[in-house]
């Protein structure tokens, strides 16, 4: 992707989020004058920065959003919900189409008639709001199309033609002909023309005054021909045109106006984009900077350290003056280590902002009354923790408008207010952040929690009876625990709280819940502020994998089976003039080998000690960073193990101490 | 070119782009009485065909091309005769 692109990108998602939050307040307070203009410049930036590239169905759609914002703003259109929806779903569809951009650098295939769609409902609030700010204009003035059928008339093809006519009304924009437009050059592809009428918009200037450069023209025109045949030829200019089905000598049946439905509006669709960007403060670059300018003057101390040595320095200096240079270096490393892990940090931000739109789309979908505040969205965390959290937390706050809210009449009955109270909250706690959603919803009954457990077989009936509360609470993170019967097409695809534990233990953190039947629920998650990844690398044994830190390994290397020599009990091989021990890691692990087909062995070349060793393995897969968890309980005396990790796709790799095993 | 002057005559040639307006509105401000030849005109640009609608010079019709022939020649017969009549 050219730079260009990227940089749109970045900027197209903020602008997005910006008007989001915007929107979001203008419903809320549509008084403000301030939530309007923050939405209408959002627009207006997206707006241009997609004119930069050839994106035009999006353009087209966030055109439309902007003259509708434009019309709220000169109060010649009123701000309702209908409003606030269409412009939402314009810019989630824009979102959308930023993700797709992102990852293969054009709008998808159907985007020419999502944005003609979008563009059409946003148009038709606006006529709907003019007609309602300013009903002294006829807005539905059809009376041309009354002339041009009887200019018409006399043509003979439209007496072939009995099925219903298709009535234009394109009014070019004045500047149209800067964007490349030739309004005759559409006409003229407007198939089964039958009637053409052209008049000036405004009256003509004197001769000397004319621009020529100004459209000012009208074109109303009749085709035969079929009503979205005629549509695709305008398809770029919906915000000029007006297309109307006509009905064999009527003029009634206008068609296609308006948008048909809400498609599936899948907020979380825009979750998980694949390499994102960071944006980061300049300060925290200027610091690795001026770390990088510290590194070089160790290397050059380092590099006058070497001349000396050269020269027959003192032995005793010479080592003074290593330990001294490698001691600054390591101080520098260090530094260098928390200053990246520094530019890797987000604010909470980043994705909070995401949710309100999220809850609101819950709630109006569930019909529930939810009053939704966010808390610490200046609080920071590595990258990865903050991004991470997104899927858990979204399932978590659809959770809490899904199950925890009540309907309205029993929360007046227990003296609460009517709109559910959702407050997500994130706070830092020494080194690590807590994040919390909490609801003043109806919480979670307990023996209810006990009487699923055992009928879903998630625990032993005894071993459930004997748990407090608060442990018979936590069973709601079991797996097997949520059932799809409780899972609606809102709080989950098929994933339920076992998930988002997993989620979160695979950011190293820990979930809680704490409830009080009739008061509301709090869900938890301890997360750390960093991750600490691990450089592993898996090896294939037996049919298995096993990871191994690459700290460890020095070299792999592929040893022919004529070099291994056999030595007394164990084995040994030559490498570059040395003799290594050469084990299988197959035996250490106690697994049977698979037959040794007499080709040689893989060999991982690691440092025991003091001493190199042949490691042989059946096989090298891939390197990879993991989160590496030591074990714990029962497991935590097992040799050899460093720890565990879970992959990718769920299943837990076990991390070899290969020194252990040697032993 | 598509658009040129030869005489007294202004020649709109082939397919007449955006170009082509600005030296043809010049011709015609200088002088109103010039004729316009479409008899080779495959297209106009809307901009091109506004100044002959806004301006109603005397047009010489041609049939080269069945869009101009059938649907834009028509309108500036109307537009002039109104002017006329």
């Amino acid at each position: 992707m050219d730079d260009l692109l990227q940089h749109f990108t970045v900027e197209a998602r903020e602008l997005v989020q910006q008007a989001t939050d915007d929107l979001l307040a203008l419903e809320r307070e549509p008084a403000i004058a301030a939530h309007l203009d923050g939405a209408f410049r959002a627009v207006h930036t997206l707006k241009g920065s997609v004119g930069l590239f050839d994106f035009a169905p999006m353009g087209l759609a966030l055109h439309a959003a902007e003259d509708l914002l434009g019309a709220l703003k000169g109060a010649e259109a009123r701000i309702d919900s209908d409003v606030i929806d269409i412009l939402l779903e314009c810019i989630g569809q824009a979102e959308r189409w930023v993700g797709a951009i992102e990852q293969t650098g054009q709008l998808p295939p159907d985007a020419g008639e999502e944005g003609y769609r979008l563009a059409r409902a946003l148009r038709s609030q606006l006529d709907e709001g003019a007609a309602q700010a300013a009903p002294m204009i006829p807005e539905a003035d059809v009376g041309w199309i009354d002339d041009l059928l009887a200019a018409g008339t006399d043509r003979a093809d439209l007496k072939a033609h009995n099925t219903g006519l298709v009535a234009i009304r394109y009014t070019p924009r004045a500047d149209c002909f800067f964007a490349g437009d030739d309004p005759l050059a559409l006409l003229r592809s407007v198939p089964d023309l039958v009637a053409v009428r052209m008049t000036n918009r405004e009256p003509w200037p004197p001769a000397a005054e004319i621009d020529p450069f100004s459209c000012n023209l009208r074109i109303e025109a009749l085709s035969c021909a079929e009503f979205d045949a005629v549509k695709t030829v305008f398809r770029f200019v919906p915000d000029q045109v007006t297309i109307h089905q006509v009905a064999r000598r009527d003029t009634a049946g206008i068609h296609g106006a308006g948008s048909d439905g809400s498609p599936g509006r899948e907020t979380s669709a825009v979750g998980a984009a694949s390499s994102r960007m960071l944006r980061v403060d300049a300060a925290r670059i200027d610091r690795l900077a001026d770390l990088v300018g510290e590194m070089v003057v160790a290397k050059n101390a380092l590099a006058h350290l070497a001349a000396l040595s050269g020269e027959g320095m003192d032995r005793k200096d010479l080592v003074q003056g290593i330990l001294a240079s490698q001691a600054a270096i390591d101080r520098l490393v260090a530094d260098m280590h928390r200053a990246v892990m520094d530019v890797r940090m987000m604010p909470m931000r980043d994705i909070f902002r995401r949710f309100p739109r999220a809850v609101r789309d819950t709630a109006g979908h569930l019909g529930k009354l939810i009053d939704f505040s966010m808390e610490g969205e200046d609080v920071e965390a590595d990258k990865s923790v903050v991004e991470g959290l997104f899927e858990p937390l979204l399932h978590v706050l659809r959770n809490a408008v899904a199950h925890g809210a009540e309907p309205e009449n029993i929360r007046l009955e227990a003296g609460k207010s009517t709109g559910t109270r959702i407050v997500l909250r994130a706070r830092r706690d020494s080194d690590r952040i807590i994040v919390e959603v909490s609801d003043d919803g109806r919480g979670i009954d307990p023996a209810s929690i006990r009487r699923a457990a055992q009928e879903r077989g998630v625990a032993p009936g005894d071993r459930v009876e004997r748990m407090s509360d608060a442990e018979a609470m936590e069973l709601i993170f079991a797996p097997g625990f949520s059932t799809a019967s409780e899972i609606t097409d809102l709080s989950g695809r098929g994933v339920g709280m076992d998930a988002v534990r997993s989620a979160i233990e695979r950011l190293g953190g820990q979930v809680g819940v704490q409830s009080l039947l009739g008061r509301g629920t709090t869900i938890r998650f301890s997360l750390p502020l960093t991750i600490v990844m691990t450089k592993v690398m898996a090896v294939r044994v037996g049919g298995e994998t096993y990871g191994i830190p690459i700290d460890g390994v020095l070299e792999t290397a592929f040893v022919a089976a004529s070099r291994i020599l056999p030595i007394q009990e164990g084995e040994a091989f030559v490498l570059r003039d040395r003799t290594l021990p050469l084990v299988r890691l197959a035996d250490l692990l106690g697994i049977s080998r698979i037959a040794d087909p007499g080709r040689g062995a893989k060999v991982l070349i690691m440092s025991a000690g003091d001493e190199r060793v042949g490691v042989a393995v059946d096989g090298f897969a891939e390197r990879m960073d993991v989160l590496m968890r030591p074990m714990a309980g029962i497991l935590a005396g097992m040799p050899g193990v460093m720890g565990t990790t879970l992959l990718g796709d769920g299943s837990v790799l076990m991390i070899l101490d290969i020194p252990e095993l040697i032993g | 070119m598509s658009a040129r002057l030869d005489g007294n005559i202004i020649l709109l040639e082939g397919q007449c782009r955006v170009e082509d307006a600005e030296p043809l509105l010049g011709w015609l401000q200088a002088d109103s009485s010039r004729v316009v030849d479409l008899t080779d005109a495959e297209h106009l640009h809307a901009a091109v065909f506004q100044i002959l609608m806004a301006l109603r010079p005397p047009i010489r019709e041609g049939e080269k091309d069945a869009f101009v022939h059938d649907w834009l020649i028509p309108i500036l017969r109307v537009a002039r005769s109104s002017d006329t009549g």
